[in-house]
């Protein structure tokens, strides 16, 4: 919050919103959620096999499997027209907790209602309600234009035909792939057969969309238009979109909201700048220095230098102790222009994941996570 | 509430069906030929057979005519589970396998359908129809034979379409508890086998069984595993090997038949659904 102090000069570009976040959460919980999700627990039995014919014949009579716990005791709440993220490295349950609550697979324990329903009862009225796309995986027919694939949804969810032939021109133009309607899905590119399976799966204007890694494997072009689209479209509609991702930039450009699960459970629920503030203490501050190179003598001692190009010079320093070392600098050299930055997110965010991954998620030296639930 | 077509839906299959078969010209044709020549093979096979005998068995009524009948109801019926059922079933088995079975839970429509449907083999009809051209060549024959004491009229021929279809269903229901098995297994490829051993022992009349060892395939294909009724029930209807009267035991096949559909739905229904409740999905 010291950093505050410089803003007049300085970048902070979303430390408002970030206020502005952390003052409704306590309203969140007054309000009726969309999706309630409470001690939500999953773990799969895994078949252990050895390598080799030997252990393969063995494994015919005498089986190990080890218990993988994909989802440990999740409670979350999420707000109509909320856009969330869930962020984590591989393995870590995102996926798990997106198809728990579509009610693809049923839980261990714990409880969850989406819209009021429990997802893995599969109730007409909740699936009608909802959609999910995955980005790895396909529901279109793969030798058919995507076209004909849009009339069976339009069928199977029995949307109206004037209604749906609406949304489908309108989304079509929204991601400009109405000329490739005609054309079977095997010969679209990846981009253009991720957009169709987001037309696909919106065609029945779902109130709730989870969203699987949907740029995975695209190009920072497509990427982009998916970003746009969603965002366009979750203002337009606002609807209540979870989405898990490792692009970082999906994440910065629609999510309000990231949930960091690792190993199964919740270790941070904020906005991106909460996790920069909570997981990192460090700024990085870029100097402009007039007069002489010889300047910069004295300033290259500074700890954590990281660049040096006169007349610039860029270092790292703990949050603490930025106001210090900069009336400092300010009462010593002819600074031209100063600024101070977050650490670049990814960083940020790959330093967390190694923390959660390493040491177990622990509710007290974390006494954030005791208000997720 | 709003409710899906059915119906509907189960045309896009086969309209989608219908588009995909024919993007793929080449492949539909081939299908086509090596199914119609498979049953040529078939029907040459038992010509020659005939040569040698007038009938299976003594006193069955199972002449030259009332077996080819026999043989047409047979092709119907596999042709029918291969157009309709086949490729479902082993796309059903691959889906539990790759994860993409996440798909059909998500539609608000009855999983059981979506995942049996979709897929129609078109070119596997051919088979039905020329099964439906020997039946009526052969009835033909029968009808115009003056020592045969033939029953024939409308209602015969809504009979055998009704039971062709009780027959259809036992299939069918065999398949979808096969196929549901691989939910625990995680791969399942005996469904071909199966579909294969089966076949190899509902393709003939009841009665060449009925003699020593044979007596135990009887027993079993009859009350445990019913595929004898399945086939048995229909070609009794038309050919009427035994003359048109029914007696006890053609009424007790008939009432197994109803029963064996209805129960077989039932029981695959069953198995359906607790399947489905160990269903795990696979890693994205």
């Amino acid at each position: 919050m010291i950093a505050l102090d410089y803003s007049g000069s300085l970048s902070f570009s979303n430390l408002a919103q970030t206020r502005l976040l952390a003052c409704k959460h306590p309203i969140y919980n007054l309000a009726m959620s969309i999706i309630e999700i409470n001690h939500l627990s999953k773990s799969y039995r895994v078949y252990q096999k050895q390598e080799g014919v030997w252990a393969s014949i063995r494994g015919l009579f005498r089986r190990e499997y080890r218990e993988v716990q994909a989802v440990r005791d999740i409670s979350l709440q999420v707000e109509p027209g909320e856009f969330v993220a869930f962020l984590g490295p591989n393995g870590a349950g995102k996926t798990t907790t997106l198809k728990l609550l579509s009610g693809v697979i049923n839980p261990d324990s714990g409880d969850c209602r989406v819209m009021g329903h429990v997802p893995w009862e599969r109730e007409n009225e909740y699936r009608r309600r909802f959609a999910l796309v995955m980005g790895q995986k396909n529901q279109l027919w793969w030798d058919l234009p995507a076209a004909e694939s849009f009339r069976l949804n339009q069928h199977i969810y029995a949307v109206p035909l004037d209604e749906f032939d609406r949304t489908r021109d309108e989304l079509c133009e929204m991601l400009d792939v109405t000329h490739l309607l005609g054309q079977p899905v095997r010969e679209l590119s990846l981009g253009e057969r991720m957009k169709m399976e987001l037309i696909a799966a919106l065609l029945h204007s779902p109130e709730v969309l989870f969203l699987d890694e949907p740029t995975i494997g695209l190009d920072v072009v497509a990427q982009h238009k998916i970003q746009q689209f969603l965002k366009a479209y979750q203002e337009e509609r606002k609807n209540t979109i979870v989405l898990t991702s490792h692009y970082m930039k999906d994440i910065q450009a629609l999510c309000q909201r990231v949930v960091i699960i690792a190993q199964g459970s919740i270790f941070h629920d904020g906005s991106l700048d909460d996790i920069i503030d909570r997981f990192s203490g460090d700024k990085i501050v870029t100097l402009q220095i007039g007069g002489p190179d010889e300047v910069f003598q004295g300033l290259r001692k500074l700890p954590n230098v990281l660049e040096v190009e006169p007349p610039r010079i860029k270092f790292r320093i703990g949050r603490d102790d930025v106001a210090r070392t900069l009336s400092d600098i300010l009462s010593t050299y002819a600074v031209e222009d100063i600024v101070v930055e977050d650490p670049p997110i990814e960083e940020v965010i790959a330093k967390v994941f190694t923390d959660a991954q390493g040491g177990q998620v622990d509710d007290e030296s974390h006494p954030d996570i005791a208000g997720v639930s | 509430m709003i409710q899906p077509s059915y119906l509907n839906v189960f045309l896009t299959f086969a309209k989608n069906s219908m588009i995909r078969d024919m993007s793929f010209r080449m492949n539909f044709i081939l299908q086509c030929i090596s199914s119609l020549s498979w049953a040529a093979m078939n029907y040459g096979l038992f010509l020659i057979i005939y040569q040698f005998s007038d009938s299976i068995g003594r006193q069955t009524g199972w002449g030259e005519s009332e077996f080819f009948i026999f043989l047409g109801t047979i092709w119907i019926i596999n042709s029918l589970i291969q157009t309709f059922f086949m490729a479902n079933a082993t796309e059903f088995s691959e889906m539990i396998r790759t994860g993409n079975l996440d798909f059909a839970l998500l539609k608000p429509i009855d999983t059981q359908f979506l995942i049996s449907f979709p897929r129609v083999n078109w070119a596997q009809l051919a088979n039905a129809f020329l099964g439906l051209a020997v039946i009526i060549f052969y009835l033909h024959q029968l009808l115009n034979d003056p020592s045969k004491k033939m029953d024939f009229s409308i209602w015969s021929v809504f009979a055998y379409v009704f039971f062709v279809f009780c027959g259809t269903v036992v299939m069918y229901s065999v398949m979808i508890i096969l196929a549901s098995t691989s939910i625990w297994m995680g791969r399942n490829q005996n469904l071909h086998n199966f579909w294969f051993y089966i076949t190899n022992f509902y393709r003939y009349p009841m009665e060449i069984y009925e003699r020593g060892i044979g007596w135990a395939l009887w027993g079993t294909f009859t009350f445990v595993v019913p595929i004898l009724v399945v086939s048995n029930v229909p070609a009794r209807v038309l050919a009427q090997p035994l003359g048109g009267h029914w007696g006890l035991w053609d009424w007790t096949l008939a009432t197994m038949s109803v029963v064996a559909a209805a129960g077989s739905l039932w029981v695959s229904r069953c198995v359906f659904r607790v399947a489905l409740k160990s269903y795990r999905s696979a890693s994205s």
